[in-house]
């Protein structure tokens, strides 16, 4: 290969010795130019530059652009004619062919008469009889000398033309193929550059001389595993293209976003296209983004379809879903470069972390879903039988809906806890809450047989638990509260489940599941309040002392109506006392009034006489304000 | 339940690469999977059979038919297989040495000194696999087969045989790799038999010798491509169809590595003699 050697493939043309051509030129201009006398340069440049210009077949234009005048019947006659002069030289020449018929087959029927009859037309069997015409080789006169030269002289020139045409041809297609060389080397580096960088580069099923990169996820949908797969096809420079057939070029992408009260509060980021669009990388790159996000859609729908009981909706290009009562949540698959459309601003960015989150976490979903098709594909397979597995969804806005949901349940328990406990704290109660959200997620769990990522993510796909538990004022008495959220098995949605452990009113028991916050709040509120009740019955022992020199002997309070938060002081002296405590969320509020009797019913007859004295204690917590037991402690002297 | 089936015979140079094309083609990784497979043979018990021939008089229920026909009909050998792992093999080494009072012994077994090991015998789960003589007289170019497979009771496994009728004849262990494509299994293996054997046992070996020792039934250490697919209704002829298809997808799709063909039906001969 180093050493190149030339061939030379044009002939070499010899100078022969000619005879001096000059006087048969000179006999020549003066037969076609006339005198030597006429002939200038100019007149011969002229003539060269009319030559040039004419056209070979302008002669017989002039001729045809004279026909296209004259009238259409002149023309219709002209091709009747036309055409029987060609029938008549088309039955001309079949006549002539018939005579050589005869001619032949007469000829050979001296040697092969049978055949020969075949061919024969009948005149001639006629008038001529079978073999009647002989032929033999005789040896043709000798040619002259100057035809056998003249022959050879035409034979030479036509090889020598013909070797020149050869060899243009040769050289045409050698540069040809020096092009195609160059552009096939360009276009295989680059398919090289290619499966180095770790793509599966195969021939195409359908196509068997292509090439194709496969870039999709084979254990994605039908649709969409056949769509990861992409020619590799050279352009005529020899450049790589990207060739998917029918599927659009643009890249498309999911966006999550946020909507509170009407307004888009979050919107989830695009990941930044790579900077060098042009590069046969970037492009499979790009190609195997959308693939992901389109099928990430096309489940979304999907999923979203089987929801439409707990509030997910779907329109054309946009699934929807609640979150509470005015926030909600929107997926849409949108092209990347469309990244923020006018129609609606985002106005804040408040919510933009969670869509992001939510982002990730509807992709890391897909991938779980993926690889649990593996999972499902090399099981052993159950026998065939005629009804077709029906692949299910995948979960993906199930357990999003779930974390959110939950997420905003447990919030709303906390906040509510917290402002009871800060109003107790106020009234000077002490009561221990602890609360654990997401107890039920234990992400160092490891589960035999499952790679890690597998089982962090079966995390997520469980019903969420927190809970919450109390220790209330009185010793003993705790309560606990168990919130679970459940997507994809019955019984759907968020519920709480209250226990209470209350010694002094062992037959209260709350409801078993409870799925309205209200309904939870009111409960939690009024065992708060049953608590409290008991704490001031039990009050006397303990807030005593430090009172007890000045008054001599307290009323002692008993839990009337504990319910309706009523108590009452019975007195030796008639003046009895009664008590109402009500608690909310924002306040403890404790009302004193004293009543003279106690009708026949053993209601108090109260409601006439002015409360005594009253006392509220907010969550914001006034610094000055007496604390309860020293409230009911100053309440209770008679 | 039928079972269509084509083989091919793999020699052992072309073993890895098959194993390769094959991931390709499953898009899976290679199952390795280790068997060992007991045979049993029926045999009638004697006693059980009561049949009253020519008693016209005496109608029998369709009930009493059908166990007669259960009891006198053809008599099978039949597979009980049970999935072990590498390091169960050779785990007796150990075993002879730390002798474990503790350990869950086998009240039936007197004769050997069992001991705890690695490998547990009494925790070894079985698979009673049925196979029919393949159908005769099939046009297609399939081998199909009546097939029925039950889970058994782990540990020894002679006795609740034993019990229904069949005595063990030998055991042998399966080597190979499972590759999954769709609806069809396939099973490139071979078949492993436990170095000679000093006596005549006629109990399934409590423990397994050094798997160096086991020696393939095959001497040029070929392996058996097997693809099978299962169809739960055998009567459906459109399900058959489906799957002998299938079938026949599968072996163009290998023609060029290996060729898959139907097997000699005699060859698979199950009933016992």
């Amino acid at each position: 290969m180093s050493d190149s050697f030339n061939l030379p493939l044009r002939p070499l043309t010899e100078k022969r010795e000619r005879p001096d051509p000059l006087p048969v030129e000179i006999a020549q201009i003066n037969a076609q130019y006339g005198s030597f006398r006429d002939v200038t340069e100019d007149s011969l440049r002229a003539k060269i530059e009319a030559d040039k210009n004419k056209d070979p077949w302008f002669d017989k234009e002039e001729n045809d652009n004279a026909s296209a005048d004259e009238d259409t019947t002149e023309r219709l006659d002209q091709l009747y004619k036309r055409r029987a002069a060609i029938t008549q030289f088309a039955l001309q020449a079949h006549m002539e062919a018939m005579f050589a018929l005869d001619f032949v087959s007469l000829l050979l029927s001296k040697h092969t008469p049978r055949q020969a009859e075949m061919s024969m037309s009948a005149y001639l069997k006629q008038v001529a009889p079978l073999g009647s015409l002989n032929s033999e080789i005789v040896n043709p006169p000798p040619k002259p000398e100057s035809a056998a030269r003249d022959t050879k002289n035409v034979s030479r020139g036509w090889r020598l033309q013909n070797f020149n045409s050869a060899a243009s041809k040769l050289l045409d297609s050698a540069t040809r193929l020096e092009a195609e060389v160059a552009s096939e080397t360009r276009y295989w580096d680059e398919v090289l550059a290619v499966k180095e960088k770790g793509w599966k580069v195969s021939r195409l099923p359908r196509e068997r001389q292509a090439l194709g990169v496969q870039y999709g996820f084979l254990e994605a949908t039908p649709i969409f595993r056949d769509r990861g797969l992409a020619a590799l096809r050279r352009t005529n420079d020899g450049s790589l293209i990207l060739d998917k057939g029918l599927i659009p070029l643009k890249a498309r992408t999911v966006r999550v976003r946020v909507r509170s009260r009407g307004q888009i509060t979050g919107c989830s980021k695009n990941q930044p296209a790579s900077d060098n669009t042009e590069s046969i990388e970037s492009r499979i790159l790009q190609a195997r983004d959308t693939v992901y996000e389109e099928e990430l859609f096309h489940e979304l729908v999907r999923e979203a379809r089987i929801l439409g009981s707990q509030g997910v909706t779907t329109r054309q290009n946009l699934v929807q879903f609640p979150v509470s009562e005015e926030q909600e949540v929107l997926l849409d698959l949108i092209d990347s470069d469309q990244i923020s459309p006018e129609n609606d601003v985002v106005s804040s960015n408040e919510h933009a972390v969670v869509a992001d989150a939510l982002a990730h976490a509807i992709r890391i979903l897909l991938a779980y879903a993926h690889r649990q098709n593996l999972r499902r594909r090399t099981q052993l397979p159950t026998p065939l039988t005629p009804k077709r597995r029906q692949t299910p969804e995948y979960q993906l806005l199930r357990p999003v809906m779930a974390y959110l949901q939950h997420s905003s349940h447990v919030r709303w328990l906390e906040s509510l806890l917290n402002d009871i406990n800060q109003i107790l704290k106020s009234a000077g109660i002490t009561c221990d809450f602890t609360a654990t959200p997401f107890s039920s997620l234990s992400l160092r769990r490891t589960i035999s047989g499952l790679p890690k990522v597998e089982a962090l993510v079966q995390e997520f796909l469980l019903p969420y638990e927190s809970t919450f538990s109390a220790q209330l004022v009185t010793p003993q008495s705790s309560f606990r509260v168990k919130v679970r959220t459940n997507v994809t098995t019955p019984p759907l949605g968020t519920h709480y489940e209250i226990s209470v452990n209350m010694p002094q009113y062992p037959d209260v028991r709350p409801p078993n599941r409870i799925g309205l916050q209200d309904e939870a709040a009111s409960i939690l509120t009024h065992f708060v309040l049953l608590d409290i009740l008991t704490a001031i019955t039990h009050a006397k022992g303990s807030s005593v002392k430090g009172i007890k020199q000045e008054t001599g002997h307290l009323l002692t309070w008993q839990a009337a109506y504990p319910h309706n938060g009523e108590l009452l002081a019975l007195s030796s002296t008639g003046q009895h006392k009664k008590m109402k405590v009500s608690l909310s969320r924002h306040e403890l509020t404790v009302r004193v009034y004293s009543i003279r009797g106690i009708d026949g019913f053993g209601k108090p007859a109260v409601d006439k006489t002015p409360a005594m004295r009253s006392q509220t204690w907010k969550c914001d917590g006034t610094p000055d304000q007496p604390n309860l037991m020293d409230f009911i402690a100053e309440v209770s002297k008679e | 339940m039928h079972e269509l089936l084509l083989f091919a015979s793999v020699p052992a140079h072309q073993h890895h690469e098959l194993l390769q094309q094959l991931a390709g083609l499953t898009a899976m990784q290679p199952r390795h999977r280790l068997e060992r497979r007991l045979i049993f043979k029926a045999y009638r018990k004697p006693g059980l059979i009561n049949t009253r021939v020519g008693a016209s008089q005496d109608l029998q229920g369709n009930e009493m038919q059908r166990l007669n026909k259960m009891l006198n009909g053809g008599m099978f050998y039949t597979q009980v297989v049970g999935p072990v792992s590498e390091a169960d093999f050779g785990a007796q080494s150990s075993a002879a040495s730390s002798g474990d009072p503790d350990a869950p012994m086998s009240g039936t077994d007197t004769g050997t000194n069992f001991e705890y090991h690695p490998y547990s015998y009494e925790n070894q789960p079985w698979k009673l696999e049925f196979r029919d003589i393949p159908e005769a007289g099939t046009r297609s170019a399939v081998t199909t087969r009546l097939m029925a497979s039950a889970s058994l009771p782990k540990g020894d496994i002679t006795t609740p045989m034993n019990a229904w009728g069949y005595s063990f004849v030998t055991e042998y262990v399966v080597e190979g790799d499972v590759f999954i494509l769709n609806d069809i299994v396939i099973y490139l293996h071979r078949v492993l038999h436990y170095p000679a054997e000093s006596s005549g046992s006629h109990e399934p070996r409590r423990q397994l010798p050094p798997f160096q020792q086991m020696s393939p039934l095959e001497k040029t250490g070929s392996y058996v491509l097997q693809a099978s697919i299962a169809v739960q209704d055998g009567g459906n002829q459109e399900m058959m169809k489906t799957a002998s298809q299938h079938l026949f997808g599968l072996r163009e799709q290998l023609k060029s590595a290996v060729r898959l063909e139907q097997a000699d039906r005699l060859s698979l001969d199950t009933r016992a003699k």
